[in-house]
């Protein structure tokens, strides 16, 4: 695109000169005596959808060609000055305006190329009368400004359209829709028919679910260990900051669920943004199964997921993000993402927050006392399908970004905005999206300064920090002891302590 | 990218270059060879542009007559012949008065047909005519076409020249009323050139009497440059007398019609020597 813009952008200028003097100009148009001036429309249009440094470029060389071309009838350099200054303005306000969702709309594009326009033609009568040409005088500037503009604001979208197509930018460019299988696209209709608890939630006082649940067996969790005392742990800490499900009724969840929703909604929202190859890899001894698929869309999904009872993240891939995917034995209890997001991670889940192979034994929904307003919306699904389609992060938005070298990544996530990158019903939500549809990462809450749970029960704490080299990643939580597993040996590292070792060093580094 | 870090040091470097520029042009009074440099590249793409938009130019202006291309170019020689006539019976009539004027006498005038190729913007009078150095078009020759004067050449290159309309605001010419042979300049008022705007005409003397529809003609300069003396100019619309002003002006409605401008002829001196019988050759042969 690079290559096209350096040589179609010179090309579009010299016509644009070319018709302006030989066409344009000799044209006795209607109306006090303004042209259109074509150059500095396609300045306009090249700082809109190029960016500043292609507009201020074009609007110095397409003026400065005004300027020399024969019967230019002014000082050489002032329509240079003005349209470097309007292609600078253009590129930059589009950007400002629009950059930090990285999205285009067409009318915004519009507008803010009208107003370059506009200004421009402003811009080259105030410096006629700076350097008093004495063609530049009041009535006459009266006369043809106004004119001026009004021929340039019509031409203003067939202009940009005609730009765009040649330099190859959209003029509308919408952030990537995710595709969903088909079984998403039914999960909001059977949240609705349960009044908002996802389909594999029985609402706790309900008699019978409001949806038929899918006939299953009996849900089979595979912990690690299978040690209750590292279920019943989490019972103290969260169950007091259930959230409460739509309706405010907390919901009572289903353990096959539970078990794959709490892989899902705390260690996954981003990993399952990642595709099917990285899901092919992780998925190790720790993780935590459900034996069987909770609802619809897991059945559907079944097949391309690498073993029974793992979901699969349906979004095309950027590279493979975790190829030091933890080895066996280990999960990832935290919702974050690569390294990049270290700053978020700090304020996200908070300490102790994150959770991975904890499954509330019939428990609250994986994520008491979530953090942020934000997950308000979360709170009511915990099917891992819907869940995962609006768990927030930044990651997760860039997975289906185009990776094209473009400046969209740099721009795209305000600071402190994390992005929700998934349209959501809707594709109008996701438009709009720097408004309302944005989750702030919030502080974390604060830190829970409850006693240990009990016997078993870690915290990701930061600290050992000699550890958190080798582990995967911020957050990474060494499950249980593996059933039959040699764990001793697999230990990811010999200094990795063992469980009963570690917790006092975690509690102890972290005073 | 890139482009963001360097976005802010280019656009300043250009802003300077710009202004530079502009205060350079400003001292040499619009006149660097900035703009020769630019008319030596424009130029010939100029005419390959304006000879390819001649047409749909000419069907734009229609309601003036000049409809294609054929139309066109019999409209171009008949515009000369009616350039020369125009002349010669401008010179016939006030062959003596000239002569005593300004011994212009033994000067001949030929006159190289050209078409307008390009046009300035809204804010300047001046058009790019495609005969240049090469057809014996040199600068301060003056322009006109069958109707009057037109204008006079500012700057040449060898295929293009660039001629400075009448109603420009930094022309002034040097008219006399045809009848009372009051002398007077005529200024632009930076009429664009679809809005033709009427000059501006003061009178030198100040007890001279101004009637509204006299017709002007130029008075000459010396050497005929860069007006030569006897062209046509225009009809007084309505007189002006301001409190306070020692002489008339007058409002003057030019007889050209300066937004129709199709083809024009430039008045080239012939004399003896040798260099312009060579370019009037040029010229012939051109045709």
């Amino acid at each position: 695109m690079i290559v096209r813009r350096v040589l179609l952008s010179p090309l579009l200028l010299i016509l644009a000169v070319t018709g302006q003097l030989a066409v344009v100009n000799r044209m006795p148009l209607p109306g006090g005596g303004g042209t259109p001036d074509l150059v500095l429309l396609v300045v306009a249009a090249l700082g809109v959808t190029a960016g500043p440094m292609t507009g201020l470029l074009a609007g110095f060389a397409g003026g400065l060609a005004l300027d020399v071309a024969p019967p230019g009838g002014h000082l050489a350099g002032e329509y240079a000055l003005v349209f470097c200054l309007v292609g600078y303005a253009c590129g930059r306000i589009r950007e400002l305006v629009q950059g930090a969702s990285a999205e285009r709309s067409a009318i915004t594009s519009l507008t803010v190329m009208a107003l370059g326009v506009a200004a421009g033609e402003a811009g080259k009568a105030g410096l006629g009368l700076m350097v008093s040409d004495p063609n530049v005088t009041g009535p006459v500037i009266r006369h043809v400004v106004p004119a001026a503009v009004v021929y340039d604001l019509l031409l203003c979208p067939f202009v940009l359209w005609l730009v765009a197509l040649v330099v190859g930018a959209p003029v509308t460019e919408h952030a990537p829709q995710v595709r969903f299988p088909q079984a998403f696209r039914w999960a909001p209709a059977f949240r609705l028919a349960s009044a908002g608890a996802p389909p594999g939630l029985r609402l706790a006082g309900s008699s019978a679910p409001l949806v038929p649940p899918p006939v299953r067996s009996e849900p089979r969790l595979r912990l690690a260990s299978g040690r209750s005392l590292f279920l019943s742990g989490t019972i103290p800490a969260f169950s007091t900051a259930r959230p409460a499900l739509s309706g405010g009724r907390p919901a009572k969840l289903n353990f096959s669920s539970s078990g794959r929703g709490n892989q899902l909604a705390g260690s996954s929202a981003l990993r399952a943004a990642r595709t099917a190859n990285f899901q092919g890899k992780s998925p190790a001894k720790g993780w935590l199964r459900s034996g069987k698929q909770a609802g619809a869309a897991a059945t559907t999904r079944r097949p391309n997921s690498p073993g029974k009872g793992w979901a699969r993240g349906d979004i095309p891939t950027a590279p493979v993000r975790r190829p030091n995917s933890p080895p066996k034995g280990w999960v990832r209890p935290s919702r974050r993402a690569s390294a990049q997001l270290g700053a978020w991670q700090q304020r996200s889940p908070g300490k102790g927050w994150a959770r991975g192979p904890k499954p509330a034994n019939g428990g609250p929904a994986r994520r008491p006392g979530s953090p942020a307003k934000g997950w308000a919306r979360t709170g009511r699904l915990s099917a891992p399908d819907s869940w995962r389609r609006r768990s927030p992060g930044k990651g997760w938005a860039r997975t289906g970004l185009p990776t094209a070298p473009g400046s969209w990544h740099r721009q795209s996530p305000g600071k402190g905005w994390a992005r929700t990158g998934l349209a959501v019903g809707p594709p109008s939500w996701h438009r709009q999206s720097p408004g309302k549809g944005w989750l702030r990462p919030a502080k974390p809450p604060a830190a829970p300064r409850v006693k240990s749970p009990g016997r078993g029960w870690l915290r990701p704490a930061k600290a050992a920090p000699a550890p958190r080299r080798k582990s995967p990643g911020k957050g990474w939580l060494h499950v249980a002891k593996p059933p039959k597993q040699n764990w001793y040996t697999r230990s990811p590292s010999t200094r990795w302590l063992r469980r009963g070792r570690r917790k006092r060093l975690l509690l102890g580094g972290r005073r | 990218l890139h482009q963001a870090r360097w976005t802010r040091p280019v656009l300043v470097a250009l802003l300077v270059i710009a202004i530079a520029l502009i205060t350079l042009d400003f001292r040499d009074g619009g006149d660097s060879s900035v703009h020769k440099l630019g008319a030596d590249v424009f130029g010939p793409i100029e005419r390959v542009a304006g000879d390819a938009a001649s047409p749909f130019v000419g069907f734009f202006h229609a309601a003036s007559g000049n409809d294609s291309g054929e139309i066109a170019n019999l409209q171009k020689q008949n515009d000369q012949l009616r350039a020369e006539l125009s002349q010669n019976q401008v010179s016939r009539a006030d062959e003596a008065q000239l002569a005593s004027l300004l011994r212009l006498a033994s000067h001949r005038y030929r006159v190289v047909a050209a078409s307008i190729i390009a046009a300035g913007g809204e804010y300047s009078d001046t058009v790019t005519i495609d005969a240049g150095s090469a057809q014996g078009v040199a600068p301060n020759e003056t322009v006109l076409n069958g109707d009057g004067l037109v204008g006079t050449v500012t700057s040449v290159t060898s295929g293009t020249a660039t001629v400075q309309l009448a109603t420009d605001g930094g022309a002034t010419v040097g008219v006399r009323t045809a009848d009372t042979n009051q002398i007077g300049a005529l200024t632009g008022t930076g009429g664009t050139m679809a809005n033709t705007g009427d000059l501006r005409l003061t009178l030198f003397s100040a007890t001279a009497v101004l009637h509204a529809g006299e017709s002007l003609v130029t008075f000459g300069s010396v050497g005929g440059r860069p007006y030569m003396p006897g062209v046509p100019v225009g009809q007084i619309i309505s007189v002006t007398s301001q409190p306070g002003a020692l002489t008339q002006t007058a409002l003057v409605q030019p007889y050209v019609d300066f937004s129709g401008l199709g083809v024009v002829g430039v008045a080239v001196p012939q004399s003896g020597n040798a260099t312009t019988g060579k370019a009037a050759a040029h010229g012939k042969a051109r045709k």
